[in-house]
């Protein structure tokens, strides 16, 4: 059985590769580390691994991207995938569209950046114990 | 006495002066008889003293009279302000040598001889009580003129401040407005400078704490080519989507797989993070070792301290870029100096500053050809970029493409700024310079904007122009590139 996977999902290059750095120091080798930098480029990777058989357990995705937005990306994920723990981290807060991912997706949490290192890696284990 | 009004209706006062008590009774009877207020004077003196204490509206003077004669007595009315104004007419004797120079000359505005006509008499009576009357009107509307002048002229000063406080208000709002979007261009570097930050203090750990077992365990070629890793990623400057990232990282997997090297899928994701994707059989034995995860995580955090850098760097131009946009806008134009200017680079900074609408879905085209450093008002024209950028971009409902071109054209620099909305609909083209003109329901926009762009526009000499058709907006302002400043700097 293959590694499970945590997808990262931001239109900055910047933030994707610091993100994925963070996580994979705090969370080791147990998972894979995906990233995409738009919501349908996410969804393909996601529609990839199920093909795949592999498991997405998390997904951390930014709100203002081009094209479909984040609460968007989110309720879609949980209409195929309900089982995937969700994160928005997000540099505005849209707080109705927060409010729907909240609603329709079972956003586990809507993180702001900055954030804190701290912050995120309780909240990504928060939400794997869930699981 | 002298702002009394002659009413038609109010009968005139006119004083009758002449030392012979006949010529005096016959014209206060004729004068009564027709209707006026008459007051008789048998000398100067009386004359005089009656002026200051009745209102008088003519005076029929003698000219011939002991100790003083009608000139004498006209001449000191004349030089009195008070009865200045009072029309004189002479009365002389048919044998008298009337002086018609002297009698004007003294301020006299007519004369009758003796005997006169009656109807004569009262003919030039009324001519002059007439001409005086409408004097006095005209005297009176001019200083309505001139207070309404002054109202006027306050108005136009209250609107003037109005006005610059609307516009200062206009920016305001706007800027407001971008805030909002901008309070997330500058979250995004700060979130990647934080976490850089913080994966950078969790390498410098890593590496004190696997350097010294290295250094003991590990022979000097193992350590060497650990390094070799590292400056390879280091060295990599290639910059490949995530798509592309991923395909690499499949064909390195497959690689390592058939050179046996375990757990490879981690291996190559590692590698791919470091942006390593060649020359991978020379760093085997590093990836063979027994130790190999803890070796190549050490070359994985020698090179992430500079990855981090890099990232760090990065972020803070991008947020400078948004501050410096920001405060260009924000930047009072009290000024009014002209100023060398890149064009471009303003366009530019206003740019930056609608990022984030941008990013909802509008695709930026920027056709730039090169032109030189003009003098003109930066700050001012930032107001019109803002104005027109925002426009097109709220035209597009924040989904289309903005096309801006730069050239020059003639002496002029040509900017045009294009849009895919909806357009503007043929009847109010004509109509949307104009001030306080708006298609934005109350309380969205004062209708100023363009207004405000085309003074500013005109202000550089300039002129600015429309054209319009459903999928396709242009406004395009043309700015003198000839504009001086002042020689006696």
């Amino acid at each position: 059985m293959s590694k499970p996977v945590i997808l990262c999902v931001d239109d900055e290059a910047v933030i994707l590769e610091s993100l994925k750095a963070q996580l994979r120091k705090a969370l080791g080798s147990s998972y894979v580390y995906e990233v995409a930098q738009d919501a349908e480029e996410a969804l393909d990777i996601i529609d990839e691994l199920n093909e795949d058989d592999v498991s997405i357990l998390l997904i951390v995705s930014d709100w203002l991207m081009p094209g479909m937005k984040g609460d968007e990306f989110m309720i879609r994920v949980h209409q195929k995938f309900p089982n995937i723990v969700k994160i928005l981290l997000t540099g505005q807060a849209d707080q109705k569209a927060i409010d729907r991912a909240y609603a329709a997706a079972n956003l586990h949490k809507c993180l702001f950046k900055p954030w804190s290192e701290k912050e995120l890696i309780e909240t990504v284990k928060s939400g794997l114990e869930k699981l | 006495m002298n702002d009394m009004v002659l009413n038609a209706d109010e009968p005139a006062n006119i004083l009758v002066v002449d030392d012979t008590l006949a010529n005096l009774q016959l014209l206060v009877g004729i004068l009564t008889k027709h209707g006026y207020k008459v007051r008789p004077a048998k000398d100067g003196v009386q004359a005089l003293s009656a002026t200051q204490i009745i209102p008088v509206d003519l005076i029929l003077l003698d000219i011939n009279m002991p100790e003083m004669d009608g000139y004498e007595v006209c001449t000191k009315l004349k030089s009195d302000p008070k009865t200045r104004h009072i029309p004189v007419i002479f009365i002389s004797a048919l044998n008298d040598v009337l002086d018609k120079v002297k009698a004007f000359g003294v301020g006299g505005v007519d004369y009758v001889t003796k005997p006169f006509q009656v109807e004569e008499v009262l003919a030039r009576v009324e001519t002059h009580l007439a001409l005086q009357r409408l004097q006095n009107n005209l005297q009176l509307k001019n200083t309505e003129l001139a207070q309404t002048n002054q109202e006027l002229a306050n108005t136009l000063n209250r609107l003037q401040a109005t006005q610059e406080e609307l516009i200062q208000s206009e920016k305001m709002a706007a800027l407001g407005q971008l805030i909002a979007g901008i309070a997330h261009e500058v979250n995004t570097p700060l979130g990647a400078i934080r976490s850089s930050v913080s994966n950078i203090s969790k390498y410098l750990e890593e590496i004190f704490e696997d350097l010294p077992r290295f250094v003991d365990t590990l022979s000097a070629k193992e350590i060497q080519l650990i390094l070799k890793i590292a400056l390879c990623s280091i060295n990599n400057k290639q910059l490949f989507s995530a798509k592309d990232s991923r395909k690499i990282k499949r064909a390195v997997t497959r690689e390592l797989e058939e050179m046996g090297v375990p757990d490879a899928d981690t291996i190559a994701d590692t590698l791919s993070d470091m942006k390593i994707s060649e020359d991978i059989e020379s760093f085997l034995p590093i990836l063979t070792h027994p130790d190999s995860t803890r070796m190549l995580e050490f070359a994985y955090n020698l090179s992430g301290l500079q990855r981090g850098t890099n990232t760090i760097e990065t972020a803070v131009e991008r947020a400078s870029k948004v501050v410096f946009a920001l405060k260009s806008y924000a930047h009072s134009d009290q000024k009014n100096e002209l100023f060398k200017t890149n064009l471009i680079v303003g366009i530019d900074t206003i740019l930056t500053l609608y990022q984030n609408s941008i990013k909802h879905g509008v695709e930026v085209v920027q056709n730039y050809a090169e032109i030189p450093l003009i003098y003109c008002y930066p700050d001012e024209l930032n107001q019109v970029w803002t104005n027109l950028i925002h426009n097109a971009i709220q035209a597009m409902d924040n989904k289309g493409m903005l096309t801006i071109d730069v050239t020059q054209e003639r002496g002029f620099a040509k900017i045009s700024i294009t849009d895919s909305g909806k357009g503007i609909p043929e009847e109010i083209k004509d109509r949307i310079f104009e001030p306080f003109f708006t298609t934005k329901p109350p309380g969205e926009g004062s209708g100023l904007g363009l207004d405000i762009v085309r003074k500013i526009v005109k202000k550089h000499l300039g002129e600015i122009e429309v054209t319009s058709v459903p999928g396709k907006t242009t406004f395009t302002v043309y700015l003198s590139m000839n504009l001086q400043p002042d020689s006696s700097s």
